[in-house]
């Protein structure tokens, strides 16, 4: 569904990417792990080009998102993204902004995105605040909110960039209880998250990721319980201490 | 001696209501081709296409620093020796409708780079194409920032407009200063002047003024 072969990506001097191999399978679920400014969410970033990459390639659904004249929108709107910060658009209310992609890019009818809209609001947990604008909601609700947007264009492939870091504690578990039940479903999801808990649980496999480099990848029993290099068993270290 | 002027200048009124009329005509229709132009402008500028863009910066620079009755003797008094001959009225709006463009250009490209970036990668992510990403997510939120100070804009060009009587054409201003020469009180004829262009545009500062208050009140919520 997902193959990287030897993607490298620069911001100016700066070699953010370093020859990333990686294939995803279509039902999988990925984790991606590491430090802040390990490449991780550049990574998920470059997966609907968000980010360009300068060398090799990248293959999404049998596009190929390296090349420059492959035309993304219709690729994009296969592929849902979750931002850290949410990026709900304020002016729209809840059901407004889950279904503005279906009528405008999918060309649904009003009627039928709003009724998918308020089906797909309500497996979120929100069938209550559908004319809530974002202002009104909780972080964890204007998250659970962005994550059904995507699920409205009933995307093959779900990317989640730190979906929970900019919440309060207390709200990470509703967000996480919903990305669950969508991995139960066999979306297939990259999720770049320090919740390794989440990992443990329904990933299929974890990646740590430092420097710009996939150090390592393997199941997360495999992954947490004996890790093969130095910087993972570090990194490890630090961030489930906690 | 007063209320023989004041008499006077009643009987005048229907000929500054005439040149009243005609700054309404001048400046209301070079603030819609202006505000057209100027969002054409404004949108390209806040884009990625460098070429389109310095030339634009360019030309904004050029007419922001050059003063508006110099812009508006080269078009109607230098043109002709090009062979391009125009008629004071069309000119004048031409002139106005430029001055215009450049400053709502400004106001519209800022008003769109303050919109977060984030809003513009939701977009782009769930597919929307590049008119649709500016139809339904940036422009609407960067409209409450434009309209302030765009109103604003319009109170000023509205009084740039009496420029417009140098060249000739009948505006409110031009009415004042024939009627000056036939009743030497000029504070009580440009008085007048002043107080219809006052009334045309004291609605415009209201409404400048409550729109300014209703977005600070909605970007604290």
């Amino acid at each position: 569904m997902i193959e990287f072969r030897d993607v490298h990506k620069w911001f100016g001097d700066l070699h953010v990417l370093k020859g990333i191999r990686l294939r995803v399978a279509a039902g999988e679920v990925l984790v991606v792990c590491g430090p802040s400014g390990s490449g991780k969410s550049t990574l998920i970033r470059t997966i609907n080009r968000l980010e360009p990459i300068q060398k090799g390639e990248l293959i999404v659904d049998g596009m190929k998102v390296h090349d420059p004249r492959t035309p993304m929108t219709k690729l994009r709107a296969e592929i849902g993204f979750v931002f850290q910060q949410f990026n709900l658009y304020p002016h729209m209310t809840a059901l407004e902004n889950v279904t503005l992609a279906p009528i405008k890019v999918r060309r649904m009818p009003r009627r039928e995105a709003e009724a998918l809209g308020k089906e797909v609001l309500a497996k979120v947990g929100l069938a209550d605040k559908l004319h809530q604008y974002p202002a009104q909601l909780s972080g964890g609700q204007q998250q659970r909110v962005a994550i059904a947007r995507g699920l409205c264009m009933r995307p093959k492939i779900m990317l989640f960039d730190e979906p929970t870091s900019a919440l309060d504690p207390e709200m990470i578990n509703e967000v996480l209880e919903v990305m669950r039940a969508l991995a139960r479903e066999g979306m297939t999801m990259i999720v770049v998250t320090h919740e390794m808990g989440f990992a443990r649980e329904v990933a299929h496999r974890v990646a740590f990721m430092d420097y710009g480099e996939l150090i390592e990848i393997a199941p997360p029993e495999e992954f947490f319980a004996r890790p093969q290099s130095e910087r993972t068993r570090l990194f490890l270290s630090k961030i489930l201490t906690h | 001696m007063w209320g023989i002027y004041l008499e006077q200048l009643l009987q005048s009124l229907p000929f500054f209501l005439k040149g009243l009329w005609m700054t309404v005509a001048v400046s209301g229709l070079s603030l819609l081709l202006g505000t057209a132009v100027g969002f054409l402008w404004g949108i390209v500028r806040a884009s990625r296409r460098r070429i389109l863009k310095a030339l634009i910066g360019a030309w904004v620079d050029v007419i922001r620093g050059t003063p508006f009755l110099v812009q508006i003797f080269i078009l109607f008094f230098i043109l002709p020796e090009f062979g391009v001959h125009l008629e004071a009225f069309p000119a004048a709006v031409i002139a106005l409708s430029n001055l215009a463009a450049c400053f709502i250009c400004e106001i519209v490209s800022s008003g769109i780079e303050s919109v977060p970036h984030g809003q513009r990668e939701a977009a782009v992510s769930s597919g929307l194409n590049g008119y649709q990403q500016l139809r339904h997510v940036i422009l609407p939120q960067a409209l409450r920032v434009i309209l302030p100070p765009l109103v604003g804009q319009y109170v000023l060009l509205i009084k740039d407009s009496s420029v417009v009587s140098a060249i000739g054409v009948m505006d409110v201003t031009r009415a004042g200063w024939l009627t000056v020469q036939r009743i030497p009180q000029g504070i009580l004829v440009f008085g007048l002047v002043g107080l219809l262009y006052f009334a045309i545009c004291y609605p415009l500062i209201q409404i400048s003024g409550a729109l300014e208050k209703r977005l600070g009140r909605s970007s604290r919520r």
